[in-house]
């Protein structure tokens, strides 16, 4: 009965949903059956170009988000453990961060073509702010006893930081990492939904034009799913790399 | 004494007052979604209520404006419209998904002749591209995947022997945009409508491959006017009078359409300098507002057959109702 705990909620509402699109009340156009729903999944899962649009947009946002990866860890890091960093380079990044970097979008497109350059170059920027952000924290919450027992030790600049300041970091970069992943989903979906020839969001615009919910919804769950296996991909590779440190919830 | 005059006074006011309120209410309100382009004549039923004899007594208008196609019909779904008005293409779209909606007027088509603008597809003079031929290996800016631009597109394209979408990307772009972009080889061929069609011609430097009507061949309805099936039965009479005037604004626009135009820009409808927007060509109109339910199904049959846009044949005879124009 316990394993049975977690399915029991989302297949209520899973329920609550089918119930709704076949009681007729409400339009198929709200509320498309999830049958339907199950049959454009499937038609996306076998049909090749449907396919190509979902690795396009898995391409661009994990390519964005790498190139933020490493331009973002590294800066976090210095911003960390440099007070001249952190003040030459915090004032433009506390300004920046807030602003809705999606609005300019179409200067991107002016700039850089509609293609995967201006989206990848988005995503790009959606994602250095979390990583940088993270890192910085990490690499600043460093015990300093364990960076003063490295420099004891002979250990130069370069090892303490590779060796002492990174490894203590890494939890914070990752947590980094999982903000950042999500949201390069998101802008990448939300960039092909405004201009693009290609990817998830501009299968999403088609379905909305001739008004198939269902097709959307399963644009979406594929969207979810990848959002899932990449989520899993940097929980299972934080639990790897960081071996030392397991998390401890109240239920372990 | 006097004190139960003023009482009185204001009891037969306050009845008064309610009354005059309740017969406002009587009047049906009329929830209409339109867009920002092409729909002129409807618009001046706003701007120039004394051409429609029959609003505020026999119906009352409430104008929503909406940017897309699809989020008017959303809104209709959401319970926010009674109706509105829409590419007939979208309308084929709405229909096959069930939606109980007609049309019942039409507001402009894409038509041959040099009175009438029809919706151009321009490269860059000075490009390789000389026909639709050329395009191969190119792009195409529309305004949004599956409007009625994206259909001309992919007409004119298969019409060349190409393949959309293989041969030639179509990418969705803002209109302002589609301009610069061909410009600055962004994108090899643009979608121009009025007023960006005409500004682009007076700056020169692009050249028309083809346009809507050449693309699929032949005059078609370009935006029609849409109810609700339940607000038909329920206010029938509301949308017959409606439609009534709305043929008489039509009428005026076509023969007065440059003192219309003025009107509009004085209203704040259009916002284009007024001597640049009365220069502009216009799309057909059909005075009478029939619409061409024969190019309709051409259309619905070419969006099943060739870009299989469709899954199944949309029966157009149910989707028009034209009952309730004049006769």
């Amino acid at each position: 009965m316990r394993r049975l705990l977690p399915i029991v909620l989302p297949g209520l509402a899973l329920l609550a949903w089918e119930v709704t699109a076949r009681s007729g009340s409400i339009s198929r156009i709200v509320c498309p059956s999830l049958f339907a729903i199950a049959r454009e999944l499937g038609t996306f899962a076998i049909r090749s170009d449907h396919l190509t649009e979902a690795w396009i947009s898995l391409y661009r946002a994990l390519a964005g988000f790498a190139v933020a990866a490493v331009v973002g860890v590294p800066l976090g890091l210095a911003l960390g453990r440099s007070p001249s960093a952190a003040r030459l380079v915090e004032p433009l990044l506390s300004a920046t961060y807030p602003i809705p970097k999606i609005a300019l979008f179409p200067i991107f497109v002016f700039a850089l073509g509609i293609g995967s350059l201006s989206k990848v170059s988005l995503v790009f920027l959606e994602c250095l702010y979390p990583i940088v952000i993270n890192a910085a924290q990490g690499a600043r919450a460093v015990n300093r006893v364990v960076v003063w027992s490295a420099r004891n030790m002979g250990a130069s600049p370069i090892q303490i930081l590779g060796k002492v300041v990174l490894p203590a970091a890494a939890p914070a970069v990752f947590a980094g990492f999982r903000v950042a992943l999500p949201v390069a989903l998101i802008v990448v979906i939300i960039t092909e939904m405004i201009g693009s020839a290609d990817g998830l969001g501009y299968f999403v615009m088609g379905a909305l034009a001739d008004l198939r919910t269902d097709r959307l919804l399963a644009a979406v769950v594929v969207t979810a799913a990848l959002g899932w296996a990449l989520d899993g991909l940097v929980v299972g590779s934080r639990a790897r790399l960081i071996f030392w440190e397991q998390h401890e919830t109240y239920f372990n | 004494m006097g004190g139960v005059r003023t009482w009185l006074a204001i009891l037969v006011g306050a009845l008064l007052a309610g009354a005059l309120g309740a017969a406002a209410q009587e009047v049906p309100l009329i929830r209409l979604g339109h867009g920002f382009a092409a729909e002129e004549q409807l618009w001046l039923m706003v701007a120039r209520p004394d051409l429609t004899p029959s609003q505020n007594k026999k119906y009352r208008l409430k104008f929503v404006q909406f940017q897309g196609n699809a989020d008017r019909l959303q809104a209709y779904v959401a319970g926010e419209l009674d109706g509105g008005t829409n590419p007939g293409i979208t309308l084929i779209f709405a229909k096959a998904q069930g939606l109980d909606i007609k049309a019942v007027a039409s507001l402009c088509l894409e038509a041959a002749g040099k009175e009438h603008f029809q919706t151009t597809y321009m490269v860059k003079e000075d490009g390789p591209v000389k026909t639709a031929a050329d395009l191969r290996g190119g792009t195409v800016a529309v305004v949004a995947p599956k409007s009625a631009t994206d259909l001309w597109a992919r007409a004119g394209i298969l019409r060349a022997g190409l393949v959309p979408d293989r041969d030639v990307k179509i990418v969705p772009m803002a209109f302002p945009a589609i301009g610069p972009a061909v410009r600055s080889d962004k994108v090899t061929m643009g979608t121009f409508v009025e007023p960006f069609y005409s500004s682009e011609k007076v700056k020169g430097g692009l050249r028309p491959i083809f346009n809507a009507v050449e693309a699929v061949g032949y005059d078609h309805e370009l935006l029609d006017i849409w109810f609700s099936e339940k607000f038909l039965k329920t206010h029938g009479e509301a949308v017959r009078a409606f439609l009534a005037d709305y043929v008489a604004a039509t009428k005026y626009y076509v023969v007065n359409r440059d003192q219309a135009k003025r009107d509009l820009v004085a209203k704040g409808f259009v916002r284009t300098p007024v001597e640049v927007y009365v220069k502009t060509a216009d799309w057909k109109r059909e005075p009478n507002g029939r619409i061409d339910v024969d190019s309709l199904k051409k259309l619905a049959a070419f969006m099943l057959e060739k870009l299989s846009w469709l899954e199944k044949p949309v029966n157009v005879d149910e989707l028009v109702d034209q009952s309730y124009l004049p006769k």
